[in-house]
């Protein structure tokens, strides 16, 4: 493949009201060299560098703080990843935290666009002795 | 500036460093130019015999080869960093232990390299994300 080619994996926020669907119409509508795939989490962008950011640039203007993007090493459809040629996904797992966390992320970016100077984080705790233990008793032995 | 990531390839950071206008050194660039090479058409996919003897460069002998060759990719990565962000904290389910161990080892080479490093944790919560997100944002910033 072209190194001028790129993929890219676009992610909708779970907090955000876009679709897959809404996405793919309007890079198809942007008429940009770039193929796009509709996805569960969003969509995948491959095409010229240069096209895929003029692409994501007009994507992220439709719900800013919550699309989000990272390229993808495999190219879109590869026989070795791709789900419909039973294709195994070894870091879906992280991709699916990491997702979730999209929504937490966005509470972050709203924070900074406000200008806001968000309060130090209470530190977090390990969990009491004596309430890990109820956990244990609470085990059917 | 190049931005090293860990996990390198967190989405989240890849993301943020990219919003805040630096260069975000992703394991997924440095995979991308294996995966897509005509060399490279079976398993294992992204990592050849040459892989592993240029890991010898970030890593001893009586590492596993496994290490080896994930630092391969890694250890170029590390070289242009010019500042690093890691994300610790993660859950298992992210990667093996041999995937701790190597995430265990870039940490180090990048600490030797003296760079700066901003270290942070995933978010449970709301709180500490605003706080992760102002955190990044200044670091990038200082940075320029």
């Amino acid at each position: 493949m072209d190194i001028k080619t790129e993929t890219r994996i676009v992610f909708i926020a779970p907090t955000s009201d876009l679709t897959p669907d809404r996405i793919a119409r309007l890079v198809h509508n942007l008429g940009h060299e770039v193929s796009v795939k509709e996805t569960c989490y969003g969509v995948v962008l491959q095409g010229p560098k240069d096209a895929v950011k003029l692409t994501l640039d007009e994507v992220r203007k439709m719900d800013p703080n919550r699309i989000y993007s990272k390229i993808r090493a495999f190219p879109m459809g590869d026989l070795r990843r791709c789900r419909a040629h039973h294709g195994s996904r070894p870091g879906f797992a992280q991709l699916e935290k990491e997702w979730k966390d999209l929504c937490l992320v966005e509470q972050g970016l709203i924070c900074l666009e406000k200008g806001e100077v968000p309060p130090t984080p209470s530190k977090r705790q390990r969990i009491p002795v004596n309430e890990l233990k109820k956990l244990i008793d609470e085990v059917p032995q | 500036m190049k931005i090293f990531l860990m996990p390198p390839n967190s989405l989240i950071l890849f993301d943020l460093v990219e919003r805040f206008g630096h260069e975000p050194l992703s394991l997924m660039k440095a995979l991308r130019d294996r995966v897509t090479s005509n060399e490279i058409e079976a398993p294992p996919l992204n990592v050849t015999l040459d892989d592993v003897k240029l890991g010898l460069k970030y890593a001893g002998i009586e590492i596993p080869s496994g290490i080896r060759g994930r630092l391969a990719v890694y250890g170029p990565l590390i070289d242009e960093a010019e500042a690093a962000i890691f994300m610790e904290d993660a859950p298992y389910s992210f990667g093996c232990v041999g995937c701790q161990r190597t995430n265990e080892l870039a940490k180090l080479l990048v600490r030797k390299r003296k760079v700066p490093i901003l270290s942070l944790d995933y978010p449970a919560n709301e709180e500490e994300a605003k706080d992760m997100v102002y955190k990044v944002k200044s670091f990038l910033e200082g940075l320029k």
